[in-house]
Formats: structure tokens, C-alpha cells, sequence
């Protein structure tokens, strides 16, 4: 049984041992796609876990006495969960492996200590019918093996947030089914990042990628606590249709005094300047398009430039997943079986208004 | 609604124009002029200024080529094609400058009538395309070549030649053959023009449905992504510029002959210099098969004759050829690859194509392609042979007659010729023709022309410093007519824009502009204002190009500057379509740039987004 495995080793066919999230980096990483290294602790572990210390029938019991649409007790149920998690002790071949998995992330970085963003990935997440997305915790900035431990001890908790319960029971999806990993990756040091479409959300046009950024970490972006720099791009003529620089305000940093990440206000100058090069948005694009293809479908991105290499080594992809709203539409013709003259005679027949 | 619309842009029955222009009217026919008896009509109409056929204060006899087209394109619509909705353009002067109208759809049962006759008629002529156009060729060159047979008597003889009067007299004179020269040439004329638009307002139609299509698949693709996919094959009009390419590179490789290229001396004394060894003789030989019919290409637009062509001002090609002799000599590459041009455009349509989201859509998409590219070959092509090579055919023919009326004492200059139109020169030239045949020493009235003239320029050069209205009338709530919408680029927006410019604003507090987004990229550099197309060699290196519209004849021009910027011209406008190939960014159509934009202002274009920023005034 594997405790841990490196994102490399990965790929769709991983997704019941890592989850969505996890396995969808080491398919990345096989097509070729830039993305910081790091590793998934897998279902296993935290099936492991959950069955070693005997918390895992305790779980469902309580789960099974949730009253429907009660939210005070929803709250209840989850904090119950979630402190029965975080409560009970890892077992220590998976706190081992834990621990080597992030030594060895340190020695690749060549950084002591390297930070590393510690993401939940759920077996049932990042699917194309539904998104579960955003719903497990994120921790990020985290040092050192002993808070890596401990964040992964946290996102397990987090299957259980009064949301998530809430989710599954509303889409009929059983607590039981939903399997929880861990990645730790790599934090990049990101100078801007934010989120891609590979069609235009706005109207489903498939033939744009549609790029929104902040400075800072993606996460402003994410939670849409700015109006971000958005940029619409041709992915076959590569022209920029849109261009649209937003006062952006806050941008999402890692404090050293305090060790976190916090939310800082960007100085006026900053706030509407562009965050994003031509060079930049035009790589992201070709990435997008890779990513596009190697899925086959069109997908949701996000990104981050790490200010610490150079271009077009600091262009990373942190995340993919299938886009939800299009993509789950009938594929319908938009112009109808037609032929050139057809097309011609309702031309011929047209009127453009001219609204006064 | 409409009350609220009437009251933005002048009436053109009230629309004063500048003192300095009186007398203006009797340049023109009387039908071009706002008329009471018309009155109701022409109130309710949407007249818009022509900058793209009338950029500059109209010459007299420059207006018979706007009569011509007027008859032409309108007739394709209206009675040969039958396009349903859409009827003709009509045409107005104020003062020396020309609106436009786009005449509104007629009554439904017409339209019905008209559906039926279109889809007979012109799916033929996609069906027959090529052989329609080799034999549009053949009859237009051969047209042509009609015209320059055209005799112009070179002067009025003393005594007609014995051999016209013994031993067959030929019966009717030198009087007769002044008068019966002219009615050809203005007959040849009318003709060409009916031939100029013999398959263009299909093409453009063709073109709209295209753009239509593409922009049902991908609601976001740009103007200039549907131009990549349908343009690259307008071979006659970048031939002049492909034959000095080929000249140029043919004199790299002879001995001598770039050196005396390179000179800083006239094209004569260059031509003198080379006839004097082999290699320049054989030189020689080649710019003279070139020449004909190649460089019959107009300095401007062929619209007005003080353009010029290459042909009479050889300076003008010599220029070229030196300036790409020493790029040669640099290394650089001078001409335009079109198996590249045609492989990007193959690669951008295989591309869209991949992304469409069903097989119906691309089967849709291939017929809707075929069929606009079947004809667009007509766009590019009918314009070398019509404004260009016929016209320029024409200037030197009407000069032959210009110079005649100075012999005789009619007129100062030969170009005095066209300050009169084209029904007054008959009157000019039977004055001639009487005054010959009643003898000796009779006088004529060249002072009463000479004066006229003298007026007429006054009139034409207080017009240059007079910026018309935009427009006049009542925007329509719709237009139909295919010109309107492509050529001219009126649409929603851009009258809205109009509108919108008409207000309190002046040019100085303007700085953004709004146009089409005609050729990527995005650059920042110092503005050149060309409101008069010779101002053209005032144009330097990396600076931005800023006019009321370009002609294909500057086609070297777009290897030296950074960018263009035009008042007028949509997304197969050639501004447009030469920034693209090579790769410059460029604006077309945002109605007000040449009035806004200084020379030296340092503006911004963004061929991406059709924004120019004035980034800082001169």
C-alpha cells in the first residue's frame, strides 16, 4: 500500500487513490504541462487512518442522525466530525512517509524547508457533471514537516465542513463513496495568478481562452474578492479581442512576520497596472491549448507566474479541471444544415438595424 | 424616436457651407445638388460624406467617375441582381464634397419579386465564376484598348489633308472628330463602370454571409480573423509592386545597374545613364515589358487626376526600385511570399474549423467558405483594371484634350481641363471646332473659361480647410445594402460614433478614438497626418500612418511605417488588408482620426482591440 506518491507517477487512472485534483496534475505533468512538483498522499492513508483509530464507524453514525435541512445541526454534526479528525493521531507510517515525501520535495527545490501548498483532492471533485470544487481546504505557505503533517490532518477534516455534508446529501451523493488525499506541491512564488477558461465562458465561444488575473496568489482571483485583469484571447489568430485592466485593490501574499498569507492592499500605482506580459498571456494561451487537447474537452485553469525563474520557466499550472457550464450542454448546431447559397439567399434578405 | 434622430445631424436643405465656397454649385449637375422638388425625399434619407471616393474637394470632371458608379453599383442591386431589401446609393455634392445615401428597402411585394429573380441570376454566377471572370477580362482589356485607340486630334489644321478630301472624301471633319473623341472617351467610360460592378456586389455579399457564419460559430472572432480566412489571392493588384520587386532583384544581378539605381537622380536621367551599356539596356527592356500593363497604376486611388500614375511619373517607381535595391543589398527580403500568405490562411481555416462543435456545423461552414471564396478573387482583381490601368488610360486621353483647348486659347493649363464637367467641355470644344471652321483670326472666349477656372480653384482650395458634417438627414433604422455595410463600414456603431463626435466635444479634448480592428498588434510612436495623398514623401521611417483612407498604389509605404490609422474603410478596406499581410497594426474607420490627430502627436494603436490613444499631444 502506498501512503504517498509523487505526482509524477500519476495520471487520470489515479483518481479513486488520489483524487480528482491530484490526478489530474500527474496527467498533466505526463502531457508535457509545467506544474510545481510535489506529492499526493493517497485515499489509502486516510482510509488507513480513519479505520486504524476506529473513528471511521463513529463518522457515519453520527452522519446518519443529521436531520435534514437543520442547519444548526448541521453545524453541529461537522464540528463533531471534524474534532473527532483532528483529534485522533496519524498513523505514524503515514506520518514517515509523510515526512520523506516532503524531505525529498525539500532536496529537489534545493530549499530548506521549502513552502508548499497543502490542497485537499477528493475522489468525488473536479468531475465533468459536477463540481465540487472549492469545497475542502487549502492550506498554503506551509513549512516544515510538522505543519505538513498537520495540514494534511486538516483537509481530512474538511470532507466534513457543514458545506460539503450539505452538498453531497443535497446531490444524493453517499458520505461513503467520498474518499479524501492530500497533495502537497510546491508553492510558487507568485509574482501574478488567477484562472483560465478554454472558451469563453460569457457566451461558449469555444474558439477563445478567456484569462483572469491579480497579483499575488490566485486565490483573490478564486474567490472573487477583486475585479481581476481579464484578457480574451483567439486561439487560432492568438490576437487579444479583450483587454480589460481592473482596479485591483487587494492581492493575496505570504507575510513572513506573521508566517501566513494574508490579504494586502496594492499600492495605487500598482492597482491599474497590467499584471500579465504579452509574452505571458500568449504562452498561457499555448498552454491552455495543450491542456485543451490532452483532455479533449474544454477546461478550467489556474495558474500562477513564479517570480523566481525566468519567462517562460516561471509560467506553472496549478489546477485543471473539466469546465463545467458548456461543456454540459447539448452539442447543438448553431447554423443548421446548410448549404453556401442558402446561406447567401439569408444574407441577400437581411436588414441590419440600426438602433437609434 | 425619429424626431429625437432628426434633430442630431443637420438637415441638408439648412446646412450652410463656408462663404468662401459660393458659386460652388455650378461645378456639378444639377441633379448631384439638394433640390426643393426633391425636398421631402431627401430629408428622410441618411447622408453620410464619402471620404472613401471623395476624401478631397471634387475636380469637375473627377465627378463623372462618381456619376458612373452611382448608375453602376445601384443598377447591380436594384435590377440586375436584385438583392431584396437593398436598393441603390444615391449621391449629393455640398459644397465640393460627396454624401452618400443607402436608399431605404423598398415595398414587400418588390422584395418578393426581387428573392426570385436573386436566386436564379446569382447562383449562376457562383456556379460560373471563372469563366465569367476570363472573359470579364478579355472584354475590359479589350475595352481598354479601345479607349487608347481613341484619337485625339492633335491640332487644327490649316487646310484638311488632301488625302481626306481626294479622292474618297471622308465627309465629315476635324470638327466633328473633337466632338465625337470626347462622347467616346465619357462612353467608354460609363461602360467600364458598368463592368466594375459587374460580380463586386455579389463578392461583398458573399463576404457579410461569411463574416455572418463565422461570427454564429465563435460570437467573439475578430474582423480581421474572418479577413485572414477569405483574402490572399488579389494577385492583379500587388502585381505592380511584385514587378518592381522582380526589376529590383534583376538589377542586383546585373552589373552596374544598381549603382545607377541607387543614384539620387531623376528616373530620366537614370534611364539615359543605363541605355548607355549592356546590362542597362537589358534592364531597360525588362521595366519596359513591366510597364504595360503593370505599371498603368494610379499614385493614389485612381479617383482624381492630379494623382498621377506611375506611368507618367516614372520618379515614382524609380524611388521604389532604389529603396529596395538597397534593402536588397542589406539582405533583406522585398517581397511578399503568397504561398505563405495562402498556406497561413489554409492553416487558420483548418484551425477554426477543428474548434466547431458539430459536423453539421462544419459542412455548413465548408459551403458557406467555398462560396466566398469563389468570387473574392473579384474584390482585389476588378481594381487594378478598372480605377487603375482604364483610368489611368483615361487622364491621358482627357490631357490630349487639355492641351488642345490651351492651343487654341481656351485654357491656361491642360489640367484647367478638369475644373469643368464633363457636359460642359462639349461646349468648350465646339467653341473650338466653330471657331475653326469660320476662319482665320476669330476669337474665342477663353478669358469668360480662363476665369471660371481661376474661380473654380479658389472654390476647390477654400474647401481643403472646411471640415463637412459627418453626415446629414435622418439615420435609418436598418440598411440592407451591402456596400454600405462593408466598403463604407457603417454600422450601428459606427453611426452611433458619429452621432456621438457630433456633440460639444472639440478635436483637442478628444483622446480615444474607436475603429475597426483591422490588423493585430498593439504599437505607440509619433503620428503622420496625410489628409492630401501627396503628402505622402513627407512620411518617414517607424512613424504611424494617419489618413482618410489608402490606395493599393502605397503599398511600398507599409514597409516603412509602424502602423495605420484611417477615417474611413471596413475590414477588406485596403488599409486593412495590406496592414495584415504585413503585419502591421492598423485601425481602420474611426470616422474622425485625420481631423483629431495632429502630426507628431504620439498615439497608441491597438490593432486588437480598434482603440487609437493619444498618448501625447505635439
Amino acid at each position: 500500500m502506498d501512503y504517498i506518491l509523487n505526482f509524477e507517477l500519476l495520471d487520470k487512472g489515479s483518481l479513486q487513490m488520489v483524487g480528482g485534483k491530484n490526478a489530474s496534475l500527474g496527467e498533466m505533468i505526463k502531457a508535457g504541462i509545467r506544474v510545481p512538483p510535489g506529492f499526493a498522499v493517497t485515499t489509502d492513508s486516510y482510509l488507513g487512518f480513519i479505520t486504524g483509530t476506529g473513528i471511521k464507524d463513529a463518522i457515519f453514525k453520527i452522519l446518519s442522525n443529521l436531520a435534514p435541512d437543520d442547519v444548526e445541526d448541521l453545524n453541529k454534526t461537522s464540528a463533531e466530525i471534524q474534532e473527532l479528525i483532528n483529534n485522533a493521531s496519524m498513523p505514524v507510517k503515514v506520518q514517515k512517509a509523510i515526512g520523506e515525501g516532503y524531505s525529498l520535495l525539500c532536496e529537489k527545490c534545493s530549499v530548506e524547508n521549502v513552502p508548499a501548498a497543502v490542497r485537499s483532492s477528493a475522489t468525488a471533485e473536479d468531475l465533468p457533471t459536477a463540481s465540487f470544487a472549492g469545497q475542502q481546504d487549502t492550506y498554503l505557505w506551509v513549512k516544515g514537516e510538522e505543519k505538513i503533517i498537520n495540514g494534511v490532518q486538516k483537509c481530512w477534516a474538511s470532507l466534513f465542513t457543514p458545506r460539503a455534508i450539505d452538498y453531497r446529501n443535497k446531490k444524493d451523493f453517499p458520505h461513503e463513496k467520498v474518499l479524501i488525499s492530500v497533495g502537497v506541491q510546491k508553492m510558487v512564488n507568485s509574482r501574478t495568478a488567477g484562472v483560465l477558461f478554454t472558451i469563453n465562458p460569457t457566451d461558449g465561444d469555444p474558439s477563445k481562452v478567456v484569462i483572469e488575473g491579480n497579483w499575488g496568489l490566485g486565490e483573490t482571483v478564486v474567490s472573487g474578492s477583486v475585479n481581476p485583469d481579464k484578457f480574451v484571447v483567439d486561439k487560432v489568430v492568438m490576437e487579444t479581442s479583450e483587454k480589460t485592466i481592473s482596479a485591483k485593490h487587494i492581492e493575496c501574499i505570504f507575510d513572513p512576520d506573521k508566517g501566513e498569507v494574508i490579504d494586502a492592499e496594492i499600492e495605487t500605482d500598482r492597482q491599474k497596472q497590467c499584471c500579465l506580459e504579452d509574452q505571458e498571456i500568449k504562452e498561457l494561451v499555448k498552454i491552455a491549448k495543450e491542456i485543451e487537447k490532452h483532455y479533449g474537452r474544454a477546461m478550467d485553469i489556474e495558474w500562477a507566474i513564479d517570480k523566481d525563474f525566468s519567462f517562460p520557466e516561471s509560467v506553472f499550472i496549478v489546477q485543471a479541471r473539466p469546465e463545467t457550464v458548456w461543456s454540459q450542454r447539448k452539442k447543438e448546431s448553431v447554423i443548421g444544415k446548410k448549404s453556401g447559397y442558402q446561406l447567401l439567399m439569408e444574407q441577400a434578405m437581411k436588414r441590419i438595424k440600426i438602433p437609434g | 424616436m425619429a424626431d429625437e434622430k432628426a434633430g442630431r445631424f443637420p438637415d441638408p436643405h439648412e446646412y450652410q457651407v463656408p462663404p468662401e465656397l459660393e458659386g460652388w454649385e455650378e461645378m456639378y449637375p444639377s441633379h448631384y445638388l439638394f433640390s426643393k422638388e426633391r425636398g421631402e425625399w431627401e430629408k428622410n434619407q441618411f447622408w453620410y460624406l464619402d471620404k472613401i471616393h471623395a476624401p478631397e474637394p471634387m475636380p469637375p470632371l473627377d465627378l463623372l467617375f462618381q456619376e458612373a458608379w452611382q448608375i453602376s453599383l445601384s443598377q447591380y442591386t436594384t435590377r440586375v441582381f436584385c438583392i431584396p431589401p437593398a436598393q441603390g446609393i444615391a449621391q449629393r455634392m455640398v459644397g465640393p464634397y460627396m454624401y452618400i445615401c443607402a436608399i431605404a428597402p423598398p415595398p414587400d411585394e418588390v422584395i418578393g419579386e426581387k428573392a426570385q429573380l436573386f436566386e436564379k441570376r446569382v447562383f449562376y454566377v457562383f456556379e460560373h465564376y471563372n469563366e465569367l471572370w476570363d472573359k470579364w477580362l478579355v472584354k475590359f482589356k479589350a475595352l481598354g484598348k479601345e479607349m487608347e485607340a481613341v484619337e485625339v486630334p492633335k491640332e487644327l489644321p490649316k487646310f484638311v489633308p488632301e488625302d481626306q478630301v481626294l479622292p474618297a472624301p471622308t465627309g465629315c471633319y476635324v470638327s466633328y472628330d473633337l466632338i465625337e473623341a470626347f462622347g467616346k472617351l465619357v462612353n467608354q467610360m460609363f461602360k467600364g463602370w458598368q463592368y466594375h460592378f459587374e460580380m463586386l456586389n455579389l463578392t461583398y455579399l458573399a463576404y457579410l454571409m461569411f463574416g455572418d457564419v463565422c461570427r454564429k460559430l465563435f460570437p467573439g472572432i475578430s474582423e480581421s480573423a474572418i479577413g485572414k480566412m477569405v483574402a490572399g489571392a488579389y494577385v492583379s493588384m500587388f502585381r505592380p509592386e511584385e514587378e518592381l520587386c522582380q526589376l529590383s532583384r534583376l538589377a542586383t544581378s546585373l552589373s552596374g545597374v544598381a549603382d545607377i539605381l541607387k543614384n539620387e537622380t531623376t528616373a530620366d536621367q537614370k534611364i539615359a545613364e543605363l541605355g548607355k551599356s549592356e546590362d542597362g539596356k537589358k534592364w531597360l527592356e525588362a521595366f519596359d515589358k513591366a510597364k504595360d500593363p503593370w505599371f498603368y497604376v494610379s499614385c493614389g486611388s485612381g479617383w482624381f487626376h492630379y494623382e498621377g500614375s506611375w506611368i507618367n511619373n516614372l520618379d515614382i517607381p524609380y524611388s521604389y526600385i532604389k529603396s529596395y535595391v538597397e534593402r536588397l543589398e542589406k539582405g533583406e527580403t522585398i517581397e511578399r511570399s503568397l504561398d505563405k500568405v495562402d498556406k497561413e490562411r489554409e492553416e487558420t481555416v483548418a484551425k477554426y474549423r477543428e474548434l466547431m462543435q458539430t459536423d453539421e456545423d462544419r459542412e455548413s461552414f465548408d459551403g458557406a467558405y467555398k462560396t466566398v471564396r469563389t468570387i473574392y478573387k473579384y474584390a482585389e482583381d476588378h481594381l487594378f483594371w478598372v480605377e487603375h490601368w482604364f483610368h489611368t488610360i483615361w487622364f491621358s486621353k482627357i490631357r490630349e484634350f487639355g492641351s488642345l483647348l490651351v492651343d487654341n486659347g481656351m485654357i491656361n493649363e491642360v489640367d484647367d481641363i478638369y475644373m469643368f464637367n464633363r457636359y460642359e467641355i462639349p461646349e468648350l470644344l465646339t467653341e473650338v471646332a466653330t471657331g475653326w471652321a469660320l476662319g482665320v483670326d476669330i476669337p474665342v472666349r477663353g478669358d469668360y473659361y480662363k476665369a471660371k477656372v481661376d474661380k473654380r480653384r479658389k472654390i476647390l482650395k477654400a474647401a481643403i480647410e472646411w471640415n463637412p458634417t459627418p453626415a446629414l438627414g435622418i439615420p435609418p433604422e436598418e440598411v440592407a445594402e451591402p456596400f454600405t455595410i462593408m466598403l463604407w463600414g457603417v454600422t450601428t456603431d459606427r453611426v452611433k460614433e458619429w452621432l456621438e463626435s457630433m456633440g460639444e466635444v472639440s478635436a483637442e479634448d478628444v483622446s480615444e478614438l474607436k475603429g475597426f480592428a483591422s490588423s493585430a498588434g498593439v504599437v505607440e510612436g509619433p503620428a503622420r497626418v496625410l489628409k492630401r495623398l501627396k503628402e505622402i514623401v513627407d512620411l518617414k521611417e517607424g512613424e504611424i500612418m494617419v489618413c482618410p483612407t489608402t490606395n493599393p498604389s502605397w503599398a511600398p509605404v507599409f514597409t516603412k511605417i509602424k502602423a495605420a490609422v484611417t477615417d474611413i474603410g471596413g475590414l477588406t478596406s485596403h488599409a486593412a488588408i495590406v496592414c495584415r499581410e504585413y503585419g502591421v497594426p492598423s485601425v481602420t474607420g474611426t470616422g474622425v482620426a485625420t481631423t483629431v490627430i495632429k502630426t507628431g502627436d504620439i498615439i497608441k494603436v491597438d490593432g486588437e482591440t480598434g482603440v487609437v490613444t493619444i498618448v501625447k499631444r505635439a
